[in-house]
């Protein structure tokens, strides 16, 4: 055998590399449509055939036909138009919710789980005591008296849902805390701040992403439950959660009227969910597999 | 020999998950016969494991087996699961490793034992009738205390919970024990004792057993007839006595060669360049080619079969003939011993430690230890688990805070590490570094090579365009900087780790069990490369091992803990050979392949040698 001092080891050549995974078609589709709402959201109004506004008294609660795709509502906009301009409260909303609970969740999570101690302590008594208020009635009691509109409920959401995500990051930076690699950076002197930022959190990576994924479907559904209730976006507004509560009179007249905002509404979710869920797949591969 | 009880003919485990098939073992043939110990040793990747697990049909998911494997003359692999349950733990049984994680935690331990116990006609033992066997079925494997019965896993040591696995997988009477690594987890003291259990019911009851192991020592110690296996497939095989005193092929070689030898210090360990290869990888060529010393084009060309060697005997090597006497030689050769040299500790020491105190809970982990370390001396802290050596560690490198004691490292006090102001903290941790046991764990998955050499260079204010020498220092190629970890093999992520280490340019190195989690043949490439870089660098080392063999290598002096107190300290070579106190001897008695005739013997040596 040969004696190898200083010998430099050469890598065994790879042989089996792992092939890139297809994409499964129910995540391309969900993509798909995901792009196409992302698209409406920007440019929504310049698309919609008709001016989702526009009232015409004399083309009311009509059925479906070649000129309003998915007829008409009570005060005669078109449906078709109004599901269109409605993906821009959809996403925007939603959006912000999601990153800004993940922001606020995380900066906490990390500084209790990593810290510890008092900061844990408090981090996590405030976090029970959101806990024990109820989302959906805070926003409703806030946004019904203080009002504001659709930002306010926004802002509410995000303050609602952060202690969730500080929580589930706490509970995972605990995980990650007593690694040796955590405490090999320890023992080189690094600041703790870096360490937080740059060793234990792209650890995480995977859950956040999910999670924030997890965050904007649902999100998104409280958001129309608060429009669907009369909170939230100005009437008149085109938002789908709006336009179901003004499609209850017309259920059995024009289904369309219903089902074209409440389906954009579940279809938009769950293609959340299921893209929110394969790139968790794809991210906890990622550092495992060579 | 004897109608064999199992018997296993050109075995084949395949991968056909993926788009791309993977072969894990490529060619496994083997005899077991009533009342007989076989060994199937082999490092990691090495398909061991699997096919232990093949022949009672119990691969996961993905994995299938090709080739025969006979059971009393049944093919086993075409049998239907229903009929498989029937031979599983009944006919054929299997140990695992770990004895931690076996048994169900939520089940009281009679229950693990009786669990499948039925009376002659079939129907349910009544209450009474399981609990009466249970205790019988312990008390075979060494637990004499009725209570245990109703007690949790969690509530017993590794020892005894592998004695429940044990009773467990023998409950049904089964004619063949496959034992998969079943010491490994243990303690050397508890280790033996598991063994030797082994060995007890297996002459009791006439089984065949088939001991699944890493350790050479474990196998010749314990069984009759050894298969060596490498890359998925099979190397060599050959009665143990055989095996070890002349080895036929060159990694069964290499592997005897590379074991810290356990009487005395070696200058350089012989060891294997590279690590084991995937099958697929060398499927067309001798499995070892990659890493043979005699490797010639007629290795490469196509893979060599297992041919009779001697009586009784199989190589693989194809050109056995020609190197045969040369196998032998080096076999024969005592490696170089290294000059016992007694370096006279400095005036001033590096780390010195005082009555250190550590508790957790009601649980003591360090009773006033004391400690001290000189400039360019290597100290080992040998014991076995719970004795308090990495908490120690963990105290001098401030991860842990000590109750009580003093600790002062390069001059400055680290007990309270929190304490100290922000440049002297960063002193501190510039003067000490550790490398971790695990390298799996202790790499961050996520960050390149290259990114975390850089910023351990960043701290001790270096250019992060060192991070190549850095590299190429501890015996990589530069180019690794790139990768992340999970491209790396055990070994060279030992290697990255300790150029972390490095990076800062420290005094001391803690060494926590550095090589124990790495494959023998890479374990003497690491003790290698910390023996050169000490020299180079002037490193010191505290050195934490629970293997004898490797602190005899590695350290000038030892300090024996034992339950959180220092029991014994001295020169290596004097607590090792002539043990004080009975903790350590007790210890030295246990490494396998340890003789007590073997240690008299070099102890006798080594006053010959020291004397004159």
């Amino acid at each position: 055998m040969s004696t190898d001092g200083a010998a430099i080891i050469v890598a065994p050549t790879r042989v089996g590399r792992r092939s890139r995974r297809r994409v499964p078609i129910p995540i391309v589709l969900a993509l798909l449509f995901l792009a196409v709402v992302v698209f409406l959201a920007f440019f929504g109004s310049a698309v919609a055939p008709i001016n989702p506004k526009t009232q015409n008294l004399n083309a009311s609660q009509l059925n479906p036909s070649s000129h309003f795709w998915l007829g008409t509502d009570l005060l005669g906009r078109d449906i078709f138009s109004r599901v269109l301009v409605g993906s821009r409260t959809a996403m925007l909303g939603p959006i912000i919710v999601a990153l800004g609970a993940m922001l606020i969740g995380n900066t906490f999570g990390l500084i209790a789980g990593y810290r510890g101690g008092a900061a844990d302590t408090v981090v996590m008594r405030a976090v029970d005591l959101m806990y024990a208020l109820p989302p959906l009635l805070i926003a409703i009691v806030v946004g019904g008296i203080v009002g504001g509109g659709y930002w306010a409920a926004v802002a509410i959401l995000v303050v609602l849902f952060s202690p969730y995500d500080a929580r589930l990051i706490r509970g995972a930076t605990l995980e990650q805390r007593d690694r040796p690699y955590v405490e090999a950076a320890r023992t080189l002197g690094l600041p703790t701040r870096r360490i937080m930022v740059r060793h234990v959190w792209p650890n995480l990576l995977p859950l956040v992403v999910a999670n924030t994924f997890l965050n904007f479907a649902f999100a998104l559904v409280t958001l129309a439950g608060l429009s669907f209730i009369g909170i939230g976006v100005p009437p008149g507004t085109p938002d789908w959660g709006q336009m179901l509560a003004d499609s209850r009179t017309l259920i059995f007249t024009n289904p369309w009227a219903a089902l074209g905002p409440g389906g954009a509404l579940v279809l938009t979710a769950v293609s959340m969910n299921l893209v929110g869920d394969w790139i968790y797949e794809l991210l906890s591969d990622r550092g495992r597999l060579r | 020999m004897t109608e064999p009880l199992l018997e296993i003919d050109g075995l084949r485990i395949e991968s056909r998950a993926g788009n791309e098939p993977r072969t894990i073992v490529g060619d496994m043939s083997l005899r077991l016969a009533a009342g007989e110990t076989i060994g199937i040793v082999g490092e990691s990747g090495s398909g061991k494991s699997m096919t232990a697990r093949a022949v009672l049909g119990l691969l996961p998911p993905g994995l299938v087996a090709s080739g025969t494997v006979a059971y009393q003359g049944r093919q086993i692999l075409e049998l239907p699961e229903g009929r498989l349950r029937q031979i599983r733990g009944g006919e054929i049984s299997l140990v695992l490793q770990d004895p931690f994680t076996m048994l169900n935690p939520l089940r009281r331990c009679g229950r693990h034992v009786v669990e499948l116990l039925r009376d002659e006609t079939g129907g349910r033992l009544s209450r009474a009738a399981r609990r009466t066997e249970a205790v019988r079925r312990l008390a075979e494997v060494g637990i004499d205390d009725p209570g245990v019965v109703d007690r949790y896993p969690f509530q017993l040591s590794g020892g005894m919970r592998q004695r429940v696995g044990l009773a467990a997988a023998l409950a049904r009477d089964p004619r063949v024990l496959i034992a998969d690594e079943p010491s490994t987890a243990l303690d050397v003291t508890t280790q033996k004792e598991i063994l030797a259990l082994l060995k007890r019911l297996q002459a009791a009851r006439g089984m065949g057993v088939v001991l699944i192991t890493h350790d050479l020592r474990v196998a010749f110690e314990n069984c009759d007839r050894i298969y060596v296996l490498y890359a998925g497939a099979l190397v060599e095989v050959g009665p143990s006595v055989d095996v070890e005193a002349q080895p036929l092929h060159p990694y069964t070689l290499g592997l005897l060669l590379s074991e810290p030898p356990l009487d005395h210090k070696v200058l350089e360990l012989p060891s294997i360049p590279g690590s084991v290869p995937r099958h697929e990888q060398v499927a067309d060529r001798c499995v070892f080619s990659t890493r043979c010393p005699w490797v010639e084009d007629i290795c490469t060309a196509a893979p060599p079969p297992l041919l009779a060697a001697a009586p009784g005997r199989a190589s693989a090597c194809v050109r056995l003939g020609e190197i045969r006497s040369e196998i032998t030689a080096r076999r024969a050769t005592r490696v170089a011993p290294a000059p016992l040299l007694a370096r006279p500790p400095s005036a001033v020491p590096l780390i010195s430690a005082r009555d250190v105190a550590k508790r957790f809970g009601s649980v003591v982990a360090l009773d006033g230890v004391s400690m001290e370390l000189g400039e360019g001396e290597s100290v080992g802290i040998v014991g076995e688990s719970g004795s308090g050596k990495t908490t120690l560690a963990r105290c001098l490198l401030g991860l842990e805070r000590p109750d009580d004691g003093e600790i002062v490292v390069a001059g400055i006090r680290a007990e309270n590490i929190a304490a100290l102001d922000t440049a002297t903290r960063r002193r501190l941790r510039q003067a000490i570094q550790i490398v971790f046991q695990d390298p799996y764990s202790s790499l961050n998955p996520v960050r390149t090579i290259g990114a975390a050499l850089g910023e351990a260079l960043a701290v001790a204010g270096r250019p992060a365009s060192g991070v190549g020498a850095l590299l190429n220092q501890v015996g990589l190629p530069a180019e690794y900087q790139a990768r992340k970890p999970a491209a790396l093999s055990g070994g060279e992520r030992q290697r990255v780790a300790i150029a972390r280490a490095i990076a800062v340019q420290p005094k001391v190195i803690v060494c926590d069990e550095p090589v124990s989690a790495l494959d023998v043949s890479v374990q003497a490439q690491i003790l290698n490369l910390l023996a050169r870089l000490r020299d180079q660098l002037g490193l010191s080392y505290v050195f934490i091992t629970h293997d004898l063999a490797v602190a005899r290598q590695a350290t000038d002096r030892v300090y024996v803990l034992y339950r959180g107190e220092l029991v014994e300290s001295g020169p290596v070579d004097d607590v090792l050979d002539r043990p004080a106190h009975a903790y350590t001897r007790r210890l030295v008695e246990s490494v396998p392949g340890a003789p007590k005739a073997r240690l008299a013997e070099a102890a006798e040596q080594l006053t010959m040698e020291g004397g004159s």
